[in-house]
């Protein structure tokens, strides 16, 4: 392992702990007394004592931090008032749907983005160019959720080609179908919501992917490969696609936070059973403790994909400096 | 160069009555649409429009056009279009506000850690670090889960969410404008560092914060819509455009139009602030060049970036027709009538080669009627100051000029008509026949791959038997000694390094032609020395022919048999190297010669010459070297002098003629005044 994956590795330490001191001190905003909340107003102030020890609540937040983070190490998140089971495993198990639709939204973006930015840099101010920066404009200005409507609107409910909603046809689940036609199934479940996403992702990988190949078509390292006799499929190919690869990987990092944060408005209109859709549904219970785990670990997740591009980037471009 | 000209010139041809911003097309565009949606938003309390919240039962899903509702009511009758407008309005209000809270208190944390010193600093920015480290929807989500939905709190929690951003961004502006030498000036004054800030600094923080606003406030309204969207903001009776779409969704097979609408207001909405975010982007960067009618077009796509692909047809499209009086319709494959009479063809000759260059008033020619030839094996150097035309000449045989530039003339290597070639055919002659080496060897590396990557590539680019193996190539260029090079990368190497590995490229094929463009000039003496002992070794050795780019006529004294020097595009004096060095003829040469330090002759009095060579496009009707020479007539003055023979004085010099095929463009050439 080179130093710079050492270097990120251990930097990642700092970060999460962070990230769960964020949500811990969002979680202390909820106005009022839980104890109160829990007791109600006429219960006694040696009840409401008793309770505010048992939660913890006379502790110092340093002291219940580190004790949220203890049960953290240990996979307890608590436990969810609104499914009456561990918080852990309510989000563990929601957690895959919303890693395929989120890496399958990533992927397709970035091709799109790439191949609609590098087509618009070598068609710098012609027609496709315009075409590609104007649909770049819409990609980046539309809602997801609105895209997302409107997409299952026209290939759900009026072509019918693809289902509408949920991540598998019930009677497939179980029914004995064969693990091909259930794949099978499943794409044709994520390539509308996966879609959504991606076609906003994608405006923002091309915007930027279109400036970086036009940089990097210009510059002369570029340039005089063809003084070398390189063709001029393979210095684009292979030349100017990894430098604009290079310079976008930071910005696939950033859309990797859009689309796992997008995916709770995609996963509820698409009803995909994953952790965004349980995020609203515990907002809307008040359920606290879910909230908290729940953002928790796709924040995590997020700086684990951030970590990802930025070795990705260090791999493709090595003077890319240690942090 | 070109971009300030031309911005200068379109300001003074563009009529001074239009302000800058509506030549903008895309932020008048913008303008337009965000027109359509803010003015209504705007208007709404005066407008006629019915009661958004009046519901009507018995009224509910009226289609489009009915009586009373322009465009229909919805699920509780209500009429659409007015709540298309109130919506509207809530959601631009929310946004605006959200967006300046969230630079508000960005800027304050900005400041605080540009200003503070290094520990604050520090602090503030690792808290900005983690803040990042969230989906930005995501910690508003959960903060509008903390404290509960409602539009207020959904405003709060993006505006939250989004000052890291804002104090990122901040920081390293103020940071900026912390070392310019007013804020120094400031404090010496005596001002405290709050009336800096006042006064100083956030003036000059003013457009790029107002830039951050324009360019975010998109997003914010996109993110408050979603939290709508989601229940989580507007609760009904009051509504936006996202609880509008949200409300809608139920009804979205049956009526589509009530969910449809909404987004459609929110993408022309968010289209419009987008556009306008990067017309002002544009106006406030100084590089920006307003778009003339007609004239203009040309200019930006000359100005533009080259596209590998797009390049080339652009370039031969625009060459061919005016090549084509020149250059013999038919071009001639290797081993035609070229190679049947190589003996008394040179390997390269060139015809009348013009590049010109793209400017605000029209194509300047930059390389202005040049011919050369150069036989098998010969070096010859093509000297001039900077700006005279030679990098351009060099490229230009290899038909690489940069996007814009345009080239005419006649290029024949071996009797092959260069300008006819198609791009594949060059393709398959450069590297392999025609070589070049950059001035700057990190230009001819890709610096994201690895020396050996590059090596192979190119040995495999015209087949890789027939190219030198890498270790043979290695060694030629003396660096078979270096450990691991394959495995390191550009930037692992030392900078005499990277130009023998440069040079290995070029060398792979065994190249007849190998133009070096001041191949050495950016290296260190030592290292020169060492890498024009090897220029001239592999020159002389493998009977290649050399044409060497250079200002220095030191350098060229001992590398090569003849000197070109260049002058505002065109070639003033050809001559023998040992002539030309001893017994300049043109008084450009003279003076290039005066202004070269001598080795050996450590107490020669250096000349310099003053002023530079005439822009191009610029260039004088008589001689064009004749406001700076020392030995001006009025005569030269008189039109332009040919490239004439020049005799000298016929003497011999180791056994051949001492001037032979020596050539000058000047009318009063320096005689020999010894």
């Amino acid at each position: 392992m080179s130093r710079y994956v050492v270097q990120r590795l251990l930097l990642l330490v700092p970060v999460l702990l962070g990230v769960s001191l964020v949500v811990f001190a969002v979680m202390a905003l909820v106005p009022g007394d839980p104890a109160l909340a829990i007791l109600g107003p006429y219960a006694t102030p040696e009840r409401l004592a008793e309770l505010r020890a048992a939660l913890g609540l006379d502790q110092p937040w340093w002291r219940r931090w580190l004790g949220w983070l203890g049960g953290i190490l240990q996979g307890d998140l608590g436990r969810s008032v609104s499914l009456e089971r561990p918080v852990a495993e309510a989000v563990l198990e929601r957690l895959g749907p919303t890693l395929l639709l989120a890496a399958t939204a990533l992927l397709l973006g970035t091709v799109l983005g790439l191949a609609a930015g590098l087509l618009a840099a070598l068609r710098h101010n012609r027609a496709t160019d315009r075409l590609v920066t104007l649909a770049v404009l819409l990609g980046i200005s539309v809602p997801p959720f609105w895209l997302g409507l409107l997409l299952m609107l026209l290939f759900a409910v009026w072509l019918g080609w693809l289902p509408a909603s949920g991540m598998v046809t019930p009677w497939l689940w179980g029914g004995g179908a064969g693990a091909m036609a259930l794949t099978v199934d499943v794409a044709r479940h994520l390539l509308l919501p996966s879609l959504s996403l991606a076609l906003v992702a994608a405006g923002v990988i091309g915007r930027i992917g279109r400036g970086a190949a036009l940089e990097v078509l210009a510059a002369d390292h570029v340039r005089l490969c063809r003084a070398r006799g390189l063709s001029a499929r393979r210095i684009l190919l292979v030349h100017a696609l990894k430098g604009v690869l290079a310079r976008v990987m930071p910005v696939i990092g950033l859309q990797a936070g859009f689309v796992l944060g997008g995916a709770v408005y995609i996963e509820t209109i698409f009803q995909w059973p994953g952790l965004g859709r349980l995020l609203v549904d515990a907002i809307a219970a008040r359920d606290l403790l879910l909230v908290q785990g729940g953002v928790l670990v796709l924040a995590s997740a997020y700086v684990l994909v951030n970590l990802a591009t930025d070795m990705a980037q260090h791999a493709l471009d090595r003077r890319t400096a240690a942090a | 160069m070109s971009r300030d000209a031309s911005r200068v010139a379109a300001e003074g041809i563009a009529t001074p009555a239009l302000p800058v911003w509506l030549r903008h097309p895309g932020a008048v565009a913008g303008l337009g649409l965000l027109a359509l949606v803010l003015l209504p938003a705007l208007a709404a309390p005066v407008l006629p429009l019915a009661d958004p919240a009046q519901t009507a039962p018995a009224q509910r899903m009226l289609p489009a056009l009915s009586a009373g509702h322009l465009l229909g009511t919805d699920q509780l009758g209500r009429d659409l279009l007015s709540r298309l407008v109130w919506g509207a309005r809530a959601s631009i209000g929310v946004g605006v506000l959200a967006t300046v809270i969230a630079a508000l208190v960005g800027t304050v944390i900005g400041l605080a850690g540009a200003w503070l010193g290094r520990w604050a600093d520090a602090l503030l920015m690792r808290g900005v670090d983690v803040l990042m480290a969230f989906p930005y929807l995501l910690l508003a989500l959960a903060i509008v889960a903390a404290l509960g939905p409602g539009l207020g709190n959904a405003m709060l929690a993006i505006a939250v969410a989004n000052v890291p951003f804002f104090a990122r961004a901040v920081r390293g502006a103020a940071l900026e404008i912390r070392h310019q030498d007013y804020i120094a000036a400031a404090r010496l004054a005596g001002h405290g560092e709050l009336a800096i800030l006042a006064r100083e600094v956030l003036p000059n923080l003013a457009p790029t914060l107002l830039l951050l606003m324009t360019t975010t406030l998109g997003w914010m309204v996109l993110e408050t819509a979603g939290l709508s969207f989601l229940g989580l903001g507007a609760q009904p009776p009051a509504a936006d455009l996202g609880s509008m779409l949200g409300a809608g969704r139920e009804f979205l097979t049956t009526y589509p139009r009530v969910a449809v609408l909404p987004g459609l207001v929110i993408v022309v909405l968010v289209v419009g602030i987008n556009l306008v975010g990067d017309g002002l982007r544009d106006l406030l960067d100084p590089r920006w060049v307003p778009r003339r009618p007609g004239a203009g077009l040309v200019a930006t796509r000359a100005a533009g970036p080259v596209a590998t692909r797009a390049a080339a047809p652009v370039a031969t499209r625009a060459a061919t027709p005016a090549a084509a009086p020149v250059a013999t319709p038919v071009a001639h494959g290797r081993g035609g009538t070229g190679a049947a009479c190589a003996d008394d063809l040179p390997l390269l000759r060139v015809r009348g080669l013009e590049v010109r260059l793209p400017a605000p008033s029209g194509p300047v020619a930059a390389v202005d009627g040049v011919d050369l030839d150069l036989r098998r094996g010969e070096r010859v150097a093509l000297v001039g100051e900077s700006g005279c035309g030679k990098t351009l000449t060099a490229l230009s045989l290899l038909r690489l000029l940069p996007a814009g530039a345009v080239q005419r003339g006649s290029v024949r290597l071996d009797g092959t008509e260069l300008m006819a070639l198609a791009a594949r055919d060059l393709q398959a002659l450069r590297g392999r026949r025609l070589a070049y080496v950059p001035q700057e060897p990190l230009t001819a590396l890709d610096p994201l791959f690895r020396v050996g990557f590059q090596i192979d590539e190119t040995r495999r680019a015209h087949g890789a038997d027939t190219a030198l193996a890498t270790p043979a190539l290695l060694r030629l260029v003396g660096l078979s000694g270096v450990a691991d090079l394959p495995r390191r990368f550009p930037h692992e190497l030392s900078g005499g390094q990277r130009q023998r590995v440069a040079l290995a490229l070029a060398l792979a094929h065994g190249p007849d032609l190998l133009i070096a463009d001041e191949a050495t000039t950016a290296l260190d003496v030592t290292v020169q020395r060492e890498i024009l002992a090897l220029l001239r070794r592999l020159c002389a050795e493998q009977g290649r022919a050399l044409l060497f780019v250079s200002h220095d006529l030191a350098v060229v004294s001992t590398l090569c048999d003849r000197v070109l020097v260049m002058y505002a595009g065109r070639i003033v004096e050809d001559a023998p190297a040992a002539a030309l060095l001893r017994r300049p003829a043109h008084p450009y040469t003279a003076a290039l010669l005066g202004a070269t330090p001598a080795l050996g002759r450590p107490h020669k009095a250096l000349s310099v010459l003053p002023g530079a060579p005439p822009m191009p496009g610029t260039q004088p009707s008589g001689c064009r070297f004749a406001p700076r020479c020392p030995r001006v007539q009025p005569v030269c003055h008189a039109g332009e002098p040919d490239l004439v023979p020049y005799a000298g004085r016929g003497e011999a010099y180791q056994g051949q003629d001492w001037d032979e095929g020596r050539r000058v463009r000047c009318r009063l050439p320096l005689e020999d005044e010894a």
